[in-house]
């Protein structure tokens, strides 16, 4: 038989492929708008989803510091008030190297040498990993596992006659629990409970020793008011009494504590009918409408705040120490104060999962991915099939399959591209706003440009993978069959 | 074994001797909806020769497109098989199939098929574009074109702002790209008024006696019967009756 003289077909340069490409999607405008539109809400979910959660991620770590500090006062009221909780006890034990000074107090408090607070550490170690443990387990299966005990209480039941027997089986059948350790070391860490307990209490008993000598010194002095002067004896005696007390630290106490006094200060003020009534006058609403906020909001303006220590002059208050500049200074850290408590709240459980979002924003942004897959394919397979016909007619003009290919996959990822930027930028505009009205100034200094970078990246890339991928499927498809099929395709 | 003289081929005149172009050995074509399934072909076995000009006609849902379909190298036959310069379509890879379809065969299609989104001359130089013509050429070949159709001043116009017999003629045009050794027309002149009809058919009696385009045509067109030098009649997807022009014209003494 004769060979026919056929040649193979030339293959289309790439820039007339696009040309061809592009002036299908021109005519087509409205559906790849819709298309576009598709892609455009799927990345900004995305983008929102991923935008937030590095935002509040960075926010965490950039106020983590300053909000520790926020809570010194209370940190000390708490230390000088009782002996430390076995829990807390058990951390410093377990990361004591890191923290050589509070080791040499625990070491004073119980009578320890170095040598056995060392030799206690491992099993301080593996106390807290089963901590962590029963904390993390749900009500249900801790009750099952341990009864009502909470906490440390948990040793102690499992000393009991039968318990360890019956929490050893119960673990058997929770398949699903995974133990920190071995059944039997755990068991062995059990036998030497006790010690560590006596150890632990023979610390908070030595803890309570100097307290009492404290609370003995300080007679009636508040305890917030001594803190005030923590600068002079107060402090001394506090060092004396076992407890490490640095002189920067002492300093901070005392502004601390200042800090505390004045806004108690400024905040008793909202009682008194006089000042009351002048803010409430200024302000133009009833005297009962006036709020602790609107005060602060006046105090930051200097003027107001001159204006305000004359009234509670006039009111017959107490103005010792008050300035202008400090109530200024007051109500914009009491401000920031606010931001901080807000970013506190509002971070918690930020971090972990991917690229540091969280783990249950990683979950929210896999789901809402798989929604925009589905999304993004359902669009392009939709105007693809719809034109069936025209890559029909394409075939018989003599077009080669992969020509078809490539001109729905420049679509595709035309679509993609102009959709994930779009998607991009309306995630972020949403996301950034939200935080920014969330956080304030605090977003100033810690925005993640460069993790928001990635993240706008990902998104627009996503888009331009998911549609190109969804469109290869149906004009493969499409493009093998003879063309007089596809046709009938319809 | 095919019923030609030997004779040189090149030769294209109307009454030099004949190779055939297209066979067919019992072309079948059998639509499978559920439990239905309807014969649009039962059996097809034709000859066509080279430069031959050939009408085609049967009622409608007789099987004419369907025909075309087959010896147009654009669907596959359930059963038989299709010919085309003695080769056996079936066998052809999808490049080889492009080329042919490209630059051996011009369609016409019934319903026009024309691309939406291109304007009258992209449509027509589209086929060149898939053959390697560079665009300067490709769009002076497309114009010319255009102007042997009479729509020369329409060549920005899109499909939708024409008028069914002008996106006929472009269709045609589009046909005649790459200078096809093959014309397949279904109804080239349904949509078109009596003039411009008489002016496509001129079109195809020029380019089918001057360079020997074998040219196959289903139309109800009576004037087809005039240039062409064969009939052939489908009924029910097989060959109802193959008769040359001056047998015709002898049974019915006279076409108008
Ligand atoms: N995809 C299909 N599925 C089932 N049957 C089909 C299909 N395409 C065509 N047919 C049937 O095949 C037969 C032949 O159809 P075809 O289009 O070839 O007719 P035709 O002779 O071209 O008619 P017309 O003159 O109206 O164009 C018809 O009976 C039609 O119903
Ligand atoms: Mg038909």
């Amino acid at each position: 038989m004769k060979k026919i003289d056929v040649q193979n077909q030339p293959v289309l340069p790439p820039r007339r492929v696009f040309q061809i490409a592009l002036t299908g999607v021109k005519y087509r405008l409205f559906r790849a708008t819709v298309t576009v539109a598709v892609i455009i809400v799927a990345m900004a979910f995305l983008m929102n989803i991923l935008t937030e959660s590095l935002i509040k991620r960075a926010v965490a770590d950039s106020v983590r510091e300053q909000i520790v500090d926020l809570h010194r006062v209370d940190r000390w009221i708490a230390r000088l008030s009782m002996p430390q909780p076995h829990e807390d006890l058990l951390a410093l034990l377990t990361n004591g190297e890191a923290e050589a000074e509070a080791w040499t107090e625990l070491a004073a408090r119980g009578g320890l040498a170095m040598k056995e607070l060392e030799a206690l550490q491992p099993q301080a170690r593996a106390a807290q990993d089963a901590l962590h443990f029963f904390a993390a387990l749900d009500y249900g299966r801790r009750r099952v596992l341990v009864g009502p005990a909470e906490s440390i209480q948990i040793f102690h039941r499992l000393q009991e006659a039968g318990a360890w027997e019956q929490f050893a089986a119960n673990l058997t059948d929770m398949k699903t629990l995974r133990f920190p350790t071995d059944m039997d070391s755990f068991q062995a860490f059990l036998g030497d409970w006790p010690a560590l307990y006596d150890a632990l209490e023979g610390v908070r008993e030595g803890q309570s020793a100097a307290l009492a000598a404290l609370r003995a010194q300080l007679g009636d002095t508040p305890l917030m008011g001594a803190l005030g002067q923590v600068d002079g004896a107060f402090g001394d005696q506090i060092r004396a009494a076992g407890f490490s007390l640095s002189a920067a630290e002492a300093d901070t106490l005392v502004s601390e504590v200042e800090r505390l006094e004045q806004t108690l200060r400024i905040e008793a003020t909202i009682n008194n009918p006089g000042v009351r009534q002048k803010v409430a006058a200024l302000r133009d609403v009833l005297p009962g409408d006036v709020t602790l906020s609107m005060i602060w909001d006046l105090l930051r303006d200097r003027d107001r705040a001159v204006w305000f220590i004359a009234a509670m002059q006039e009111n017959g208050l107490e103005t010792d120490r008050l300035t202008p500049e400090g109530l200024e200074a007051l109500a914009r850290q009491r401000a920031h104060t606010r931001l901080l408590q807000v970013a506190e709240q509002q971070t918690m459980g930020a971090g972990g999962g991917l690229m540091g979002i969280g783990a249950r924003m990683t979950w929210l942004a896999l789901v809402s991915m798989l929604v925009c897959a589905v999304g993004i394919a359902n669009a392009m397979l939709m105007s693809v099939t719809e034109r069936f016909r025209e890559i029909a007619t394409l075939k018989c003009l003599g077009a080669l399959d992969a020509f078809i290919m490539s001109l729905f996959l420049i679509e595709a990822c035309l679509l993609g591209l102009v959709g994930g930027l779009g998607g991009a930028l309306a995630g972020f505009v949403l996301a950034g706003g939200r935080m920014a009205l969330m956080f304030r100034g605090l977003l100033v200094q810690a925005f993640p440009w460069g993790d928001v970078a990635v993240a706008a990246g990902i998104s627009v890339m996503l888009g331009m993978v998911l549609a190109a991928v969804s469109a290869v499927y149906p004009s493969l498809r499409a493009a093998r069959l003879a063309p007089m099929e596809a046709m009938r395709i319809e | 074994m095919t019923a030609v003289a030997p004779h040189s081929q090149n030769d294209a005149s109307p009454d030099a001797p004949q190779r055939v172009i297209i066979r067919t050995v019992g072309m079948k074509k059998i639509y499978h909806r559920g439990e239905e399934t309807t014969y649009a072909l039962r059996g097809i076995s034709v000859e066509i020769f080279t430069g031959e000009f050939i009408v085609v006609m049967g009622p409608s849902g007789s099987g004419k497109s369907t025909f075309f379909n087959m010896i147009g190298a654009l669907d596959s036959p359930s059963e038989g098989r299709v010919f085309i310069d003695e080769v056996d379509v079936a066998q052809l890879t999808a490049e080889e199939l492009a080329f042919l379809r490209c630059r051996k065969i011009g369609y016409i299609f019934q319903s026009y098929n024309l691309i939406q989104y291109m304007t009258a001359l992209e449509n027509v130089t589209t086929p060149m574009a898939f053959g390697g013509v560079n665009p300067d050429e490709a769009r002076k070949r497309g114009m010319d074109l255009l102007e042997l159709v009479g729509l020369k001043d329409r060549w920005s116009h899109r499909p939708i702002e024409m008028s069914g017999g002008q996106q006929q003629r472009v269709a045609i045009a589009r046909s005649l790209a790459n200078q096809p050794s093959i014309l397949l027309c279904d109804e080239p002149t349904a949509n078109l008024d009596h003039q411009t009809g008489d002016e496509i058919l001129a079109i195809l009696q020029k380019l089918n006696k001057e360079r020997g385009v074998t040219t196959i045509c289903a139309t109800h067109d009576h004037r087809m019967m005039n240039i062409c030098d064969r009939l052939m009649w489908i009924r029910d997807g097989d060959i109802d009756r193959i008769a040359r022009r001056d047998e015709v014209e002898v049974e019915l003494g006279h076409i108008e």
